[in-house]
């Protein structure tokens, strides 16, 4: 192992943070090299450091990254493409003797070109489809920004939601800001018994409880739910129960999660 | 009683769409860039000033993911912070007009993030901390972390930058990053 530990702990977060330099960089280095404990505290203090970026101020992507990002791919980077182009110079090598023989070259000229016009169509409705694709995208990505924004309000409340005595594991989280009346939930519970739903409720101050949505977590599988409700609804607690597939009209089902509003 | 507008989604875990992009799923790419497009963004932007330096970074790096899918090993550490690290490098790279980072990146980088951010909830919690925690600190320290986050400077460019003797840049620095080490604590 090249030098020894380095003294201090703020020097993994130092170097992660890109402040060191001269010797004391290059003597970091030198021990970092062999030794695997400090590759871990280095690990865990770039990830520190990356936090940071957290603090920029709010920036969004324009949708046109994302589209010219979907058309690169589709454009370079499909493995069958690269894997059909990889083939083809056999097949070639084979029928061009062949060719050469039975066919004159404008017969050869017109089928290349038939196969490219099909190659050209394929290529198209891909084109088309993506295109698609990334629109429905952009719209899901505005409505994801706009609820950010939301969530990021100073009256937006953040509550955790507790697994209840003899139910289901699970932890949820929802961030609540009642003068918009918008709600964002996000959780992790076991998968549903079969014909049953989980049903996220708002525990108004006064009335009863309203439905914010009704999901069937898949093994795994986080759920997140945007859900509205009436803008000034005073919140008194979250809820999940669990209900008939589809969900109930107001809850009659045991509390599988439940978070109180401070 | 039923609220007025619900969207719920599943959502797939970052390794199983790591996993589906090897399998040339680009709809995995798609909502990886969902997932983490909004979170990189600020800080592209913040590093470079120049909203469309910004973006061909941004694009870049989530290319270079669907390039190098099958070299990432969650095991190793978790994808929003090599995504983090990644961006961050390649925009200081860029400012300070270094070559571009290499494709080996993902090869290299080990980050341990102590949450996982795979929730905008999540996301946005930490958001909070991470303004907090920056907020604690005296205004000379928090000054120095900045430009050495955000512009890429060593404690010898600050101290040149700023004026300050070179042993007052380290000291600061040292105890920002002490701070900052407690108060990001989860």
């Amino acid at each position: 192992m090249s030098g020894t530990h380095p003294t201090r702990e703020e020097d993994f977060d130092l170097y992660a943070l890109g402040a060191l330099d001269g010797d004391e960089k290059a003597a970091f280095e030198a021990h970092l090299a062999s030794c695997a404990s400090c590759k871990m505290k280095l690990a865990e203090a770039t990830g520190r450091m990356a936090m940071l970026a957290l603090a920029a101020p709010p920036a969004s992507p324009s949708p046109g990254v994302k589209e010219r990002l979907m058309r690169q791919v589709l454009a370079t980077g499909r493995g069958p493409i690269e894997t059909a182009a990889g083939v083809a110079p056999e097949k070639e090598g084979i029928f061009a003797r062949w060719w050469g023989l039975l066919l004159p070259v404008a017969g050869a000229f017109a089928l290349a070109s038939v196969l490219l016009w099909l190659h050209n169509e394929q290529l198209n409705r891909q084109i088309a489809e993506l295109r698609i694709t990334v629109d429905q995208q952009q719209k899901q990505i505005a409505q994801a920004h706009e609820i950010a924004e939301l969530m990021t309000a100073r009256d937006t409340v953040v509550v955790s939601l507790a697994m209840q005595k003899n139910q289901p594991e699970g932890t949820a989280r929802v961030l609540y800001n009642a003068q918009h009346g918008m709600l964002v939930y996000d959780g992790h519970l076991a998968p549903t018994p079969s014909g049953m739903s989980y049903q996220l409720w708002l525990v108004p101050m006064s009335g009863a409880p309203i439905s914010a949505g009704v999901f069937n977590p898949a093994k795994g599988e986080m759920n997140s739910i945007m859900a509205k409700v009436p803008p000034g609804t005073a919140a008194k607690a979250f809820a999940v129960t669990l209900e008939p597939a589809g969900g109930m009209p107001a809850p009659t089902g045991p509390m599988i999660l439940v978070g109180p509003v401070s | 009683m039923t609220g007025e507008m619900t969207v719920t989604e599943s959502r797939a875990s970052d390794a199983a769409l790591v996993a589906r992009i090897v399998q040339r799923d680009e709809s995995a790419l798609a909502a990886l860039y969902d997932r983490y497009s909004g979170m990189l963004s600020p800080v592209l932007n913040r590093i470079l000033r120049d909203s469309q330096a910004a973006e061909e970074i941004l694009q870049d790096i989530f290319y270079q993911l669907w390039r190098s899918a099958t070299q990432f090993d969650a095991s190793r550490g978790s994808l929003p912070g090599w995504l983090l690290v990644i961006g961050r490098n390649r925009a200081i790279s860029r400012l300070r007009r270094h070559n571009p980072a290499s494709g080996e990146e993902l090869l290299e980088n080990t980050v341990v993030l102590p949450t996982n951010l795979e929730s905008t909830i999540a996301q946005q919690q930490l958001v909070g901390k991470v303004k907090g925690a920056l907020d604690s600190l005296p205004k000379e320290q928090r000054a120095a972390v900045e430009l050495a986050y955000f512009e890429g400077l060593t404690h010898s460019e600050i101290a040149e930058r700023t004026g300050d003797p070179l042993g007052t840049v380290k000291t600061r620095l040292r105890s920002a990053v002490e701070t900052l080490k407690r108060n990001l604590k989860t």
